[in-house]
């Protein structure tokens, strides 16, 4: 009975988390400031008009229509990417796997959607949406923007997901009218899963899932041939048939790729070779095993903050093995693995949504030896570089989009609260956390 | 940093003890050779080749020696057909998977690798599954355990592919899904069987022309547009250009002699012919064709086509002069194939050499690995077991294995690494039991 | 001389009227129950063994064979089989081990045994010559039955009707054993379906008690219930249900069930015994062992799990036989029990664990598993150890009467050995 009547309190504060005033020029006086790309200003003003940065300095004189927030007590970090979501995107026919759930080892969601006739071969081009882009499917009305938001998420690198090859992702903020105002940089990337089903034709296993996702580079390699050639002289040659999943693969500049066990952190790295294209492996659990031959082959990746964990309600009996209990202990190490062996990172929230679990997840990772420069690192500059777009985010600099986040305390620390974010220089308050009481775990 | 992680990756890896690349004199053992006979005496490794073999060798200085006296040291036995540490091994939703391939699902951290190794196998041949008549690319790989997929691949061992026969590819032509969301497959008959097969064939031969045509016009200084390269071709022209191995899963003995016409009819040759039940009725023009069998000991019964099975199989072909192994296709009989060998001796009385010869050198020679393995001999990987007692006894286990002269078990090491291994799940259980316990995160006030 | 020997037993008359009664002399006699005798004679009489010893006086007028050099051991019992009962595995038509519903304790394997399968000299052909063979289906599965592998009927191959009722014990699992399809069952969903069916088969107990007190008061209107009157027995305690339970739980679970239903229990294919061994010894609970030769349960379980398996039920005290759960690979019991011993099991112990242990278990001791006076003459003689593969089974008599070795497997091995 009390927890209902809390529940009811706290979605009447979600009301108030809304947009707030729409200045031309604001500034944040006399707060600390965590640039990431350089030193931490102890006491600066930062300064913001038209959505952009226009001046982080001690003393930067404040234009005289600016909206000013007394930073005093407060800091201020860059605003958090959320390295791979589905957030803004609410057609569930592209994103199966809801929350972009990590996709290595096989098993998992269906190939594309009511499928009619199983597949026979490659040439059907199963479980393909290449062609898809998050940036025509994000709308700003998704309902998880302000959660994410409230967790001090300002970006999201936003793919479709279901599907082998779901779709291109897009670099978007998390807030705008309208859904062209949300867009930072199209296409991020392929979204690529092992996703399978037995039932449904080519492929049925994660063995065809290679020999497809194989004989679609072939394919687009070939492809480009033939369109070079005939563009150089059409007269004698039949035209190549369009393929829409060739151009979408052609496309994409990075190719996102899943890797949980060790053995998939090696057999991307290799695949991604064979096929020459630049990939992001993204899970990785057992990075903490693999840090210096992720570093080795050069590969950037994005470090799921779901750890593992055992399953709610397991039977307590249960035989677990030791290399489960292992990799739960030591999955949140990799985080730290992967810095000292400076391989490139950033986090992505998986299924996480509700704040606390995020900060949870992240404190797990520095108590596991990550510090937190490399935090909050993993959340801005490293996640921008790795998506190309570090000349517009990732840091609080001048010229780069207005996207802050600023807080009573260290972020990630337990008493820490997020007071607000800033999102192309517009304010946004943060919500209470409107979820109900964690369920409580009886074994 | 409220906990102290315990380092134990390391030290709880199932033992691993390996040597460093020095000599390593294995001693007064009785060398079990298969092809050169058997004696009591001494092999020497160096740079995980054996370099001699001998009643008396000579230790070099700083070689590490292992004392094996009243101990059996035999050839690393040899699976020809396993499944084993592959991630997946059926592509069964079309008739002809010959695209897909195992080196791509090659899973290294599979236990029945370790299991296998403290069986005696360093060396198998990992398969593609049988529900299609030309199944996916096979891979040969060493039971390297601890070492990635790529350290597994067996170098410069031929690449194979499976086919598969009878009542398996035609089973999802006759069993349609419960609720009929999928159609049935072609065939549903050994006769579709054929035809897939030749049909494939058929295929790659069209396909080999385009590719000569190409290579015809390039030589004459043209460019044309390349062929689309086929991953579900290339291999079956590799197969016509005897650069890959067939290797076919089969128990009838009409449906085998099908295959080997088949493959006659295309000018090429059926590396093996895998389970081979009924073999023995056969073996003439098996041998005629120059087939290897690669079959169980004594597996009977399980469906109509292993009724006229018989134990008596491998001594049948082997008399008739076919190439025979023994397999496992099963990660348990894996583990012990040096007494399933021994059961033809029961059934057939081979001698212990011939007995032996079924995995190790035939295998071997029928992956076309046999001037690297198979048997202790100089110049030979450094791939060996050593059995406490006569390998083909069933009383005998396996002490050490060595591939490449590296030890991969040690079952000294294996039993001492216990009381840690136990030691480490209990504290690791214990804390994450405390974890879970722990009160959910204060939320904010 | 071996050859001559053997040919003698070739010769022997198979078919009825056979001279059930001998001497056998000249060899060496693995009694199991006592010292091997070497250079020892066994007396047949009437199927049954008269005399054991180093020298033996004939009788007047008794055949006399010679087995110089070779070995005797008691023929082998497979104490979980299914020998008769399916021939081919993936042809239902063949198979008659499963009934339909959950309580069929009526059922009796005996009647489905079929005394001309190819499996039966194909497995005696290995030294076994008896078997346990269970049914499958539902939670009571029925009556398991021991059978003489010879006969030309089911009658005369019965040992024992009755042996056991086998009951296949409510598994408690989350995810469910069968893995794949559908979603993962939550522990407290599993827990519910579990209980419930635990409930079920008390109740079916409950329900067995009260016909059985209505019938002992002889209530005007009692009717005769086939089920029930099946269960009689195990009410009172005079025959032994087999329950499987693979790991710690549920053999705890099933010693408890067994407790509380006043129940005389064997337990069947424990793989996981866990801190349950001393309750077994404690309460004289003997086990069936399933395969050695068979992959740990665990991936973290140590490599040779299952082969040191036998071994800790030695150690705690407990009583096991084994048992092949199998028809077509029955013929390989004394290669299970021959595991066990590389990896421990005293090599006596092994050879107890498919002969006296197995009579023990079931009841028939007085008649089998030893070469003792008043045994039955169910005797192997081989030309060496029979836990090994090299080893050749020579002769086999059941009940005295020498036994034809061939079988579909050699057959088919002459025929085709002859191919031109």
């Amino acid at each position: 009975m009390k927890k209902a009547i809390r529940s009811v309190i706290l979605s009447a504060f979600a009301v108030f988390a809304v947009r707030a005033e729409v200045p031309s020029a604001m500034a944040i006086t006399n707060a600390r400031v965590v640039t990431v790309s350089g030193p931490i200003l102890p006491r600066a003003n930062i300064v913001m008009r038209n959505g952009l940065i226009e001046a982080v300095a001690e003393n930067a004189p404040i234009p005289a229509d600016a909206w000013v927030i007394d930073g005093e007590g407060l800091t201020v970090y860059p605003g958090l990417i959320d390295g791979l979501s589905t957030l803004g995107i609410t057609d569930s026919s592209a994103i199966g796997n809801a929350g972009g759930r990590r996709g290595g080892g096989g098993g998992g969601g269906a190939g594309s959607a009511g499928a009619a006739t199983p597949a026979r071969g490659p040439e059907d081009r199963p479980s393909t949406t290449s062609w898809l882009r998050a940036a025509d499917l994000i709308k700003p009305s998704d309902s998880r923007l302000e959660t994410a938001r409230s967790a001090g998420f300002t970006t999201s690198i936003t793919f479709p997901t279901r599907g082998i090859f779901a779709g291109q992702g897009a670099v978007v903020n998390l807030a705008g009218n309208k859904p062209g105002q949300m867009l930072i940089a199209s296409p991020a990337g392929q979204y690529v899963s092992l996703a399978f089903s037995a039932s449904n034709g080519y492929p049925g296993s994660l063995l065809g899932v290679f020999a497809y996702v194989r004989q679609i580079y072939i394919d687009a390699d070939h492809y480009r041939l033939a369109k070079e050639m005939y563009a150089r002289n059409p007269s004698g040659i039949s035209r190549p048939e369009y393929d829409r999943a060739l151009e979408g693969v052609m496309e994409s500049p990075r190719v996102l790729l899943p890797a949980t066990r060790t053995v998939d952190i090696d057999r991307m790295i290799h695949f991604a070779a064979e096929l020459k294209i630049s990939p992001v492996l993204y899970g990785v659990p057992k990075g903490y095993s693999a840090a210096a031959r992720i570093a080795k082959a050069g590969v950037p990746v994005l470090v799921s903050l779901k750890w593992p964990e055992r399953r709610r309600d397991a039977d307590p009996d249960t035989p677990e093995t030791l290399e489960i209990l292992q990799l739960r202990d030591e999955a949140p190490s990799t985080p730290m693995a992967l810095a000292a062996a400076k391989v490139k990172f950033g986090f992505y929230s998986d299924s996480l949504e509700k704040p606390t679990d995020i900060a949870k997840a992240v404190k797990r990772a520095m108590d596991a030896g990550l510090s937190a420069d490399d935090a909050i690192r993993a959340f801005t500059l490293n996640t921008a570089e790795i998506f190309g777009v570090a000349d517009r985010l990732g840091s609080i600099e001048k010229g780069k989009i207005a996207n802050l986040v600023v807080t009573k305390g260290n972020l990630f620390e337990t008493n820490t609260k997020i007071q607000y974010v800033i999102i192309d220089g517009v304010k946004f308050q943060s919500a209470p956390e409107t979820a109900t009481a964690p369920a409580e775990e009886t074994n | 940093m409220s906990r102290s992680r315990i380092v134990c990756a390391a030290a709880v890896l199932l033992a691993m003890p390996t040597f460093a690349a020095g000599p390593v004199v294995i001693q007064n053992a009785t060398i079990l050779t298969v092809t050169k006979g058997t004696f009591k005496g001494s092999v020497l490794v160096r740079d995980g080749k054996i370099v001699e073999v001998g009643e008396k060798i000579l230790v070099p200085s700083g070689a590490k020696v292992i004392e094996a006296t009243g101990q059996y040291l035999m050839p690393g036995i040899i699976d020809c057909h396993s499944h084993a540490a592959a991630d997946s091994i059926n592509e069964s939703s079309v008739s002809v998977s010959s695209m897909v391939a195992i080196e791509d699902v090659l899973n290294p951290e599979d236990i029945a690798i370790y299991r296998a190794v403290a069986g005696g196998v360093t060396t198998a041949n990992i398969l593609h599954g049988s529900a299609n008549s030309i199944g996916g690319k096979c891979s040969v790989v060493k039971m390297r355990w601890g070492k990635s997929a790529d350290e597994m691949i067996f170098q410069g061992a031929k690449p194979g592919i499976k086919f598969a026969l009878g009542e398996n590819p035609k089973r999802r032509g006759n069993i349609a899904s419960p609720n009929g969301a999928v159609p049935l497959r072609y065939p549903a008959t050994r006769m579709g069987v054929e035809d897939v097969i030749r049909q494939a064939f058929t295929e790659a031969r069209q396909y080999q022309s385009q590719w000569k045509a190409y290579a015809a016009l390039v030589k004459k200084g043209e460019s044309p547009l390349p062929p689309r390269r086929d991953l579900k071709l290339e291999p079956l022209m590799e197969v016509l250009e005897g650069k890959r191995l067939v290797h076919a899963h089969c128990y009838r003995a009409d449906e085998i002699l099908m295959l080997l016409r088949v493959a006659e009819e295309f000018h090429f040759r059926i590396k093996t012919l895998q389970h081979v039940l009924e073999g023995y009725k056969v073996a003439k023009e098996i041998q005629l064709h120059g087939a290897g069998a690669s079959t169980f000991s004594d597996w009977w019964a399980y469906k109509v086509e292993a009724f006229d099975a018989t134990p008596y199989n491998a001594a049948i072909m082997m008399r008739k002069g076919v190439l025979v192994s023994i397999n496992s296709d099963s990660d348990e009989l894996m583990r012990h194939l040096n007494t399933e060998a021994g059961k033809t001796q029961k059934y057939g009385g081979l001698t212990d050499d011939e007995a032996l010869s079924l995995i190790t050198i035939n295998p071997a020679r029928q992956l076309e690995i046999d001037n690297k393995v198979g048997s202790i001999e100089i110049g030979k990987d450094a791939d060996l077991a050593l059995f406490d007692k006569h390998p083909l006894s069933n009383f005998a286990k396996v002490q050490k294995v060595f591939i490449d002269g590296e030890i991969f078990f040690d079952r000294d090491a294996d039993l001492a690494a216990r009381p840690e291994r136990d030691t480490t799940k209990k504290t690791l259980l214990e804390r994450q039991k405390q974890q879970r316990k722990q009160p959910p995160a204060r939320r904010p006030s | 001389m071996k050859s001559f020997a053997l040919l003698l037993l070739a010769a022997l008359p198979l078919a009825a009227g056979a001279d059930d009664s001998f001497l056998l002399r000249g060899v060496t006699v693995h009694t199991i129950s006592g010292q091997d005798i070497p250079n020892g004679s066994i007396l047949v009489q009437d199927g049954k063994i008269m005399g054991v010893g180093l020298k033996l006086s004939p009788p007047k007028g008794i055949r006399i064979i010679e087995g110089k050099s070779l070995h005797v051991y008691p023929g082998m019992i497979d104490s979980a089989s299914e020998v008769g009962m399916i021939e081919i595995d993936s042809i239902k038509e063949t198979t008659d081990l499963a009934e339909l519903g959950d309580f069929n304790p009526q059922l009796r394997t005996v009647v489905a045994v079929n005394p001309s399968s190819e499996h039966i000299p194909v497995t005696r052909a290995n030294g076994i010559t008896a078997v346990m063979n269970l049914p499958r289906g539902g939670m009571i599965a029925g009556q398991g039955s021991l059978m003489h592998l010879d006969g030309w009927t089911w009658e005369e191959m019965e040992i024992l009707r009755s042996g056991a009722m086998h009951i296949n014990f409510p598994v408690l699992s989350s995810p469910p054993a069968s893995f794949g399809a559908g979603r993962e069952v939550p522990f407290s969903e599993a827990k519910k379906d579990y209980d419930a069916k635990l409930r079920t088969l008390h109740e079916f107990f409950e329900q067995c008690r009260r016909y059985q007190k209505a019938k002992a008061a002889a209530f005007p209107g009692f009717q005769t219930d086939l089920k029930c009157e099946a269960m009689l027995p195990v009410l009172e305690r005079k025959l032994p249900a087999l329950i499987t339970a693979v790991r710690e739980r549920a053999v705890h679970d099933a010693v408890e069930f067994a407790t509380q239903e006043n129940i005389r229990i064997i337990l069947a294919g424990v793989r996981e015994p866990g801190k349950m061994l001393p309750d077994l010894k404690a309460k004289g609970i003997p086990v069936v062992l399933g395969r050695t030769l068979e992959l740990p349960l665990n991936d973290d379980d140590p490599y040779d799990a299952s082969s040191t398996l036998p071994t800790q039920f030695l150690n705690a005290g407990v009583k096991f036989a084994f048992g092949s759960f199998s028809a077509s690979f029955s013929r390989n019991l004394p290669y299970q029990a021959a595991n066990a011993v590389a990896f421990g099991l005293p090599y006596n112990e092994a050879l107890k664990a498919v002969t006296i242990n197995a009579a023990e278990i079931w009841g028939v001791a007085e008649k089998m598993g030893s070469i003792d006076e008043g045994k039955w003459a169910d005797l192997m003689i081989t030309d060496g150890d029979p836990l090994e593969t090299k080893t050749q089974i020579k002769q086999l008599f059941i009940k005295g009467k020498p036994v034809d070795l061939e079988n579909k497997h050699h057959q088919l091995y002459e025929k085709y050995s002859n191919r031109p």
